[in-house]
């Protein structure tokens, strides 16, 4: 009988212990409509209040140099054979008849986003400024963004196994510096600003220069603004036909998609 | 336009869903057929279902129990779970990942309760025995009386009605998880709930016509096959295939040859996989066991397991090729990509196997517990004294 007691009493203090740290778990991560950050009114969530940041991308000052393409990835830290932002290098036509294109490309910032809304935990959502992030902490690694944004602009990074993609820099931009590729721009295409700012480069840039967004017809109304996009480059998005890119080149076609898996796999 | 163009270098950005993601959505599926037929009896009285009724029932539940296993599996970080739950519900309207958390808690847990309904005189039976497991199931409802029996038999078909809406919504939410992904040309169609609903059908009479002669054969007191039943089984299938193929011919036929830019990209996907799609897919997996539905044929057991074998595989072939064909039509870089699972680990070949091995042996656990038998033989013993 003492036996069988002491064992009740042990039960019952396990049980209102887990019950206990349960409750406080559960006070810790409250219920909630959007996430925790948001709730929480931190700044780094809200973003600037009143702005709106866009990106104009003025392609014919591009000269292909990735200059953007590795400061991104030193800045955000981006693992390996990942890229926030890369910039697509093709040749249109045949000699006599040939020029290099650019296109620089990057998460466009949509102001009808459709990664956003597909989100079933909350963690990724538009700034009051405009800017998409992507939390971190609280994204549980689905992908469902990752298959609804129409411009694959977002990847599961391999380190923090959470979707990932660009943020504009926020954390440089809340500090009142430009997003690094902008900084770092050897020709000067990447102009970056508020738009409700009327002498910003990017306002004036865009009363004064005719732009055009990346796939316009899915609706999704792009904040990266480009000058001087060929349609036979953004043609590239759709054509079936396989050509040859970096990674395909050096892996292998068959191996493209799975090593990234792997390489995920292994990481962790 | 496509020959002026060369790419030189870009970056190839890697998709999200693998191998889990078709093997979720085929057992989600299942389940939905399997519970649809159960109710053939339960609810709508069609006596002749009634002696498979109890058995689709317990299938429909341990397909449902094992599905979500793959969809955990797919996360990269399983452990938040719970973020899930807590967080993010202000995109309930718009993300129909979020619906399925409570269609995929409520249903379980819905046919349960009228699983337990349906058998509870047996259980009954069973702890006058001393059967703890069967005292536990009855919920402490000891009373056979006629009343008591009529109650559960009202409370079998309450549940069962509020089951067949709960069971086309758990397998049309991952419909809608595709159709609302406007970004990419394959999964973008208001149909594609319906489409997959069409194919569960067909998957799961198809897993039935495999699994309930087998339970009849081998483990049933009875120990011979109903032949008529897999007849009907075979017509049922029959009818099914032909509304999964108008779903399809509906789909293909307007994104084909009415769609928009993208039809282009879907009509080179098509013609790359010509011969796996019409081939296997449709000929094969469907035209076949459709006329051996629909014709004498459908009276040799041997050729309807067949058919049924067909099916079961050729929707699992559908939803991979649905789910990752998608994935590798181009939409940024030019040029299918290639998706080859991995063997092992997150989301691979043998994680896939080892969902099978979950639900293998939670069939052969809710065999054990529930009477199936025994409820099975009184519905052929009450079909006989009715002749
Ligand atoms: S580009 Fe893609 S990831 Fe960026 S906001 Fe638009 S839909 Fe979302
Ligand atoms: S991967 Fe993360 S950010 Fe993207 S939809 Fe899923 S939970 Fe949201």
């Amino acid at each position: 009988m003492e036996e069988k007691n002491s064992r009740r009493d042990f039960l019952k203090k396990g049980l209102s212990t887990t019950a206990f740290a349960m409750l406080a778990t559960s006070q810790a991560n409250a219920f909630s409509m959007k996430n925790p950050g948001r709730d929480a009114k931190n700044p780094k969530y809200i973003g600037q209040v009143g702005k709106h940041f866009v990106m104009v991308l003025d392609l014919r000052k591009c000269i292909g140099c990735q200059a953007c393409t590795s400061v991104c990835k030193v800045e955000n830290e981006v693992p390996d054979d990942q890229f926030r932002t890369f910039v697509t290098e093709t040749e249109i036509g045949e000699f006599p008849d040939v020029r290099k294109a650019f296109l620089p490309q990057l998460c466009n910032h949509c102001e009808n986003p459709a990664c956003v809304p597909v989100c079933p935990t909350g963690a990724t959502f538009k700034r009051e400024d405009g800017i998409v992030v992507v939390d971190n902490t609280v994204c549980w690694g689905c992908g469902y963004c990752i298959n609804a944004c129409p411009y694959d602009k977002r990847y599961f990074n391999k380190r923090t196994k959470t979707a990932d993609k660009c943020n504009f820099c926020a954390q440089r931009v809340d500090k009142g510096l430009l997003p690094g590729c902008v900084e770092t721009c050897i020709g000067g295409a990447r102009v970056f600003g508020d738009i409700n700012d009327k002498n910003s480069d990017v306002y004036k840039l865009l009363s004064n220069f005719s732009t055009t967004v990346l796939k316009e017809a899915e609706g999704t109304k792009p904040q990266v603004f480009y000058i001087n996009l060929d349609s036979k480059v953004e043609e590239l998005f759709s054509t079936t036909q396989s050509l040859d890119d970096i990674v395909k080149a050096e892996e292998g076609f068959q191996r493209e998609w799975m090593k990234t898996r792997e390489e995920a796999q292994s990481n962790g | 336009m496509d020959s002026v163009n060369t790419i030189i270098s870009t970056i190839t950005i890697a998709k999200p869903w693998g191998i889990d993601i078709p093997n979720y959505f085929w057992f989600t599926g299942s389940s939905a057929a399997a519970f649809i037929i159960s109710s053939f009896a339960h609810v709508f009285g069609w006596e002749k279902y009634k002696p498979i009724a109890g058995v689709s029932l317990l299938m429909a539940f341990v397909l449902l129990v094992a599905a979500p296993l793959n969809l955990i599996d797919d996360l990269r970080q399983p452990g938040r779970v719970l973020n899930f739950f807590m967080y993010g519900w202000e995109n309930f309207p718009t993300s129909p990942m979020k619906w399925g958390v409570l269609l995929l808690m409520a249903y379980p847990i819905l046919i349960f309760f009228e699983a337990q309904a349906l058998y509870r005189p047996y259980f009954v039976k069973q702890a006058k025995k001393g059967g703890l497991l069967s005292k536990l199931f009855t919920f402490g409802n000891m009373d056979v009386s006629k009343e008591a029996l009529e109650k559960d038999h009202k409370k079998g078909y309450i549940l069962g009605a509020i089951g067949i809406p709960l069971a086309l919504a758990v397998h049309g939410y991952t419909g809608y998880i595709m159709g609302a992904v406007h970004a990419n040309v394959m999964y973008h169609t208001p149909l594609m709930p319906i489409i997959f609903l069409a194919s569960a059908m067909v998957s799961g009479t198809g897993l039935l016509i495999i699994l309930i002669p087998l339970f009849q054969r081998f483990l049933s007191s009875r120990k011979k096959v109903d032949r008529d039943m897999v007849a009907t089984l075979a017509r049922l299938l029959s009818w099914f295939i032909v509304s999964d193929l108008v779903m399809r011919f509906l789909w293909l036929t307007f994104s084909l040859t009415f769609g928009n830019g993208e039809k282009y990209a879907l009509y080179s996907y098509f013609t790359l996989h010509f011969a796996d799609t019409f081939w296997i897919d449709y000929v094969l997996c469907l035209f076949i066991p459709l006329v051996i539905g629909f014709t004498k044929l459908r009276n040799i057991p041997v050729v309807v397991y067949f058919g049924g074998i067909v099916t079961a595989v050729g929707v699992w072939i559908f939803r991979w090729n649905t789910v990752i064909g998608g994935e590798t039509i181009p939409r940024t870089t030019p040029g299918y990509l290639n998706y080859t699972p991995p063997a092992f680990g997150q989301d691979s070949i043998v994680s896939v196997l080892s969902n099978w091995g979950i639900l293998f042996a939670l069939v052969c656990a809710v065999l054990l517990i529930f009477p199936w038998d025994e409820e099975m033989e009184d519905c052929y013993e009450g079909v006989e004294n009715a002749k």
